[in-house]
């Protein structure tokens, strides 16, 4: 029998040892199995539906339609256009029409191919571009009755002007293309009501707060009488934020009045999935004759699918985030968001940022190539230093680009790249990132923790923040233990549970090291101030916290005992205390002009390739990536971070493409949409440049999605090197880049 | 479940007998989980592409989504919980949580029993354990923590040799 408890519910040696329980190891007493129907079609009139059938079947308890939910105005965007359960039309292949709870697997399932559904199909649009068009079908009137739900449009300094002045101007029309995030756990959630408690959601999301108030919204309830509970989360990337499967598990369950699980299988999974935010890029940059970069210009055209999900979002970032890496005198962004009867797109790691780097790292390097200049010498030229505030005003309180071009170059062998073999290649890009945006939430920005120490003298951290894996948790935990210089391990951290934990805006912009994290500081230095002033009550003045110990002259005593003299002054209480950080920020104004992070993480990655000529397969032989995220809390976590988004970079760049026609997915299982293996991956080399940013718990900054960011630009980049030919579309797939070395 | 396909059978699970009546045809992992208990098994795509429902079958990794129960009698089954009460397993556990080989967790027990069937008998895979992986995928870690935990863990003496 263990008796060695696991430091949290997400503890990693659990997880080696399978005692790990996902929302699919779930059972509640009396669950039911549910299961959605969903429209074969991407975009009809539903002209009769009929569930008498389904509702006639051995063991079905519950079937719904539109016409048994609720229709109020709701999303988790701005852009309130999501339903529970589709009225009269449905706008892709995948969108919810009905939905049965039943006893078993097999009831529900017979019950949905008994449901009878007429459609009368109607033109559908699958293109941005031509969804503005006039005469296009109109997915949303009352959003949008030009399909654009979101139009950007900034200019800063006189991007006119510098294109008359500039010596070299390049160009091209580039595309990032649908990436399935690939989560091994497959979507899924159970739902139960009660009359007193109202709905409680055991969902894997990251931003379960963000989730409890759209989908209370979505039911005419008040916040509190939506909980959400998050068990550990099997991989996300971004697929796991606020999903209708969680509102439809709800609804099932209200209506059957028995908790209700939906896990979707992976071909409902990838049929209906919420890939990546495709985006097309019109860009121009242009430089004077010694490389140094005067403005940019691009218009951005992003799906956002039938609904808004978190599509708004990744095409602000595009049209500004990378803007901040260099000096560029001016620039000007055109951004937009348009709805089209393809499965709404949403957030994947870095999104936004990576694909827009995609395209100006690869401009930046056929800038190089006219003007004779080394890359990484042209980059040296033009990055933004310390002390500086961005063309979009970010404040840069610490960055270290520089010395992570000169450490890329050093531990790649940059010099080698003159002298490769044919068909051999070397890269270079860079990559910015935030650790938290002000405008995730316009209302407020922050994060709070709950200290508590317990009887046997151990601590318990609540958070708002959620663990996915990528080693919160353990941060948290050291975080507060340095602070107080008692052992890691004798703090658990806990939290996801709306229900329980303080308010948390979520895991997502790279939030968690230096929002929560800095949360964790402050609430441990304010137990420690309650320790010291307690200690010095009851044992006389002087008293002090040293090495986890209360120590008088020359006593000391454990902190079991600190414990036991709250509780004896406070009825038994528990001594907690609660710290909220709210950061420095600014949001930023109608312009996108503002200083909307702690503090900014950079990076520069340098990739070698080989590309077989006769078939076009690119192979990533070599990889080197050298990061500024300031302190490294855990060094372990901080490498798999990067390990992991590189492999992630070099599937979507040589493999990955989520390959949707006329709204249909073509390759909807893990078979035909390609993900990289262990063999895919080579040695990836990593330093961290580490230096203290002053807004950062303990130093740090973010490092989750900055990672990820680079390694498109890096990898395409090391194509055009090895082959003298510009890829211009993600994938750079095998065919293509054959196409390319094979083009005149 | 229609009574007529039912059927009685004995499987060797972890070391010990268990009879379990229901569909030979039902998947391996699904009597696994949801007839043991044993959610350890995880089930990413019931296709056999990801990898994460891994057992041993006599010590050889198969992907128990696609294996029907009734073809695992007379075999030797092995779960991840069977295979973390072994000593010689925690050297391995102890090397992915210095070398980062988990972080969600999801492909772990796949990851973590087609390793140590690896380590166990490394010539059955050609020797390397990038091949043996071939079938377990995993989006978070890059793999490298896992490979570079497992060379650490047979070079401590873990595994037969």
């Amino acid at each position: 029998m263990k008796t060695q408890l696991s430091k949290s519910p997400a503890d990693l040696q659990a997880k080696l040892e399978g005692q790990t329980r996902y929302v699919h190891d779930m059972r509640l007493p009396g669950q039911l199995v549910g299961k959605i129907l969903r429209s074969p079609h991407p975009h009809a009139r539903i002209v009769r539906l009929d569930v008498s059938r389904a509702r006639a079947i051995k063991g079905v308890v519950a079937v719904l339609t539109g016409e048994d939910v609720p229709h109020h105005t709701y999303g988790p965007t701005k852009f309130k256009d999501w339903n529970i359960l589709a009225r009269d039309r449905v706008l892709f292949i995948g969108d919810e029409i009905a939905a049965v709870a039943a006893e078993t697997d097999a009831a529900a399932k017979q019950a949905i191919a008994a449901i009878e559904v007429e459609y009368e199909e109607l033109p559908g649009v699958f293109d941005p571009e031509e969804a503005m068009q006039p005469g296009a079908p109109v997915l949303h009137e009352t959003i949008a009755g030009d399909n654009r739900p979101m139009r950007i449009a900034l200019e800063r300094g006189d991007v006119e002007r510098h294109k008359q002045e500039a010596a070299v101007v390049k160009s091209g029309r580039y595309r990032s293309n649908r990436i399935y995030q690939g989560h091994l756990e497959p979507i899924g959630a159970i739902a139960s009501w009660s009359d007193e408690e109202g709905i409680t959601i055991w969902a894997p999301s990251h931003i379960p707060y963000r989730a409890r108030e759209t989908y209370a919204a979505g039911f005419g309830l008040p916040e509190d009488k939506v909980r959400i509970v998050v068990p550990p989360i099997g991989g996300s990337f971004g697929s796991k934020y606020v999903l209708k499967v969680h509102v439809i598990a709800a609804a099932l369950a209200m209506a059957a009045r028995r908790p209700v699980k939906i896990i979707m299988d992976r071909y409902e999974d990838m049929v209906t999935a919420h890939p990546r935010v495709p985006l097309t890029f019109d860009l121009e940059i242009g430089a004077d004759r010694e490389g140094n970069l005067l403005y940019k210009d691009v218009v951005v055209y992003a799906d956002a699918g039938a609904r808004v999900y978190w599509s708004p979002n990744v095409i602000a970032t595009a049209c500004t985030r990378p803007d901040n890496i260099y000096r560029f005198q001016s620039a000007k962004s055109e951004g937009h968001l348009c709805y089209t009867n393809n499965s709404p797109t949403t957030c994947m790691r870095g999104f936004g940022n990576a694909e827009m780097l995609f395209a100006v790292e690869s401009v930046i390097d056929e800038i190089a190539l006219e003007l004779g200049m080394d890359p990484a010498e042209l980059r040296l030229r033009n990055i933004v230093r310390p002390g500086e505030r961005t063309i979009h005003g970010y404040r840069l309180d610490t960055c270290l680009l520089e010395e992570c071009i000169d450490k890329v170059k050093a531990i790649s062998g940059w010099e080698r790249r003159a002298d490769l073999p044919p068909y051999r290649g070397m890269g270079i890009a860079l990559a910015n990132h935030v650790s938290g945006f002000r405008a995730i939430d316009p209302r407020f920005d922050g994060s709070t923790a709950v200290l508590r120490l317990k009887g046997d003298g151990s601590l318990e951290l609540e958070t708002g923040e959620i663990e996915l894996g990528q080693g919160m948790s353990l941060s948290y935990a050291r975080i507060a233990a340095q602070v107080l210089g008692v052992p890691e391990g004798s703090i658990l951290v806990k939290s996801g549970d709306t229900g329980r934990y303080p308010f948390g805006i979520g895991t997502l912009a790279s939030r968690s090291t230096v929002m929560g994290g800095n949360a964790a500081k402050l609430a441990a230095e304010a137990l420690q101030r309650r320790l010291v002033s307690l200690a010095c009550e009851v044992l006389g003045k002087g008293a002090s916290l040293e090495d986890g110990r209360i120590r008088y002259g020359e006593e000391t005593y454990p902190l079991s005992e600190a414990a036991a003299w709250h509780r004896a002054r406070h009825a038994g209480e528990e001594l907690t205390v609660r710290e909220t950080y709210v950061p420095d920020t600014e949001m930023p104004d109608a312009t996108y002009y503002g200083h909307p992070s702690p503090n900014y993480p950079f990076a520069a990655h340098v990739a070698e390739v080989e590309v077989d000529p006769d078939t076009g397969r690119t192979r990533v032989v070599g990889y080197w990536a050298v990061h500024d995220s300031g302190t490294i809390i855990h060094e372990t976590m901080a490498k798999g971070q990067v390990y992991g988004a590189v492999a992630q970079g070099i599937g979507w760049v040589t493999m990955e493409d989520l390959i949707v026609e006329q709204g249909r997915v073509k390759n909807p299982s893990m078979m035909d949409y390609r993900m990289p293996g262990a063999r895919d991956i080579p040695n990836i080399e990593i330093a961290f440049l580490e230096g203290e940013d002053p807004n950062g718990p303990l130093g740090a900054k973010s490092l989750g999605e900055v990672a990820l960011d680079p390694v498109p630009g890096a990898i395409a980049n090391a194509i055009a090197h090895a082959t003298g030919k510009r890829g211009y579309e993600l994938p750079l797939s095998a065919e293509r880049v054959w196409r390319a070395i094979h083009s005149t | 479940m229609n009574s007529a396909q039912q059927q009685a059978m004995t499987l060797t699970i972890n070391g010990r007998e268990t009879v379990w009546d229901g569909d030979p045809s039902a998947s391996l992992a699904d009597v696994l989980r949801e007839g043991q208990g044993l959610t350890g098994t995880k089930i990413g795509c019931r296709t056999g592409e990801c990898g994460a429902c891994t057992v041993l079958m006599d010590g050889r990794p198969v992907v128990s989504c696609l294996v029907p129960a009734g073809s695992a009698q007379g075999e030797r089954i092995e779960t991840i919980e069977g295979l973390a009460e072994r000593a010689d397993y925690q050297a391995l556990v102890q090397a992915m949580l210095e070398h980062g080989g988990v972080q969600c967790g999801f492909c772990t027990p796949g990851v973590m029993v087609t390793t140590y069937a690896w380590m166990q008998q490394p010539e059955r895979f050609d020797g390397d354990l990038g091949a043996a992986l071939k079938n377990n995928l995993c989006r978070c870690t890059g793999y490298l923590g896992i490979l570079r935990a497992a060379e650490q863990a047979l070079a401590a003496g873990g595994g037969a040799r």
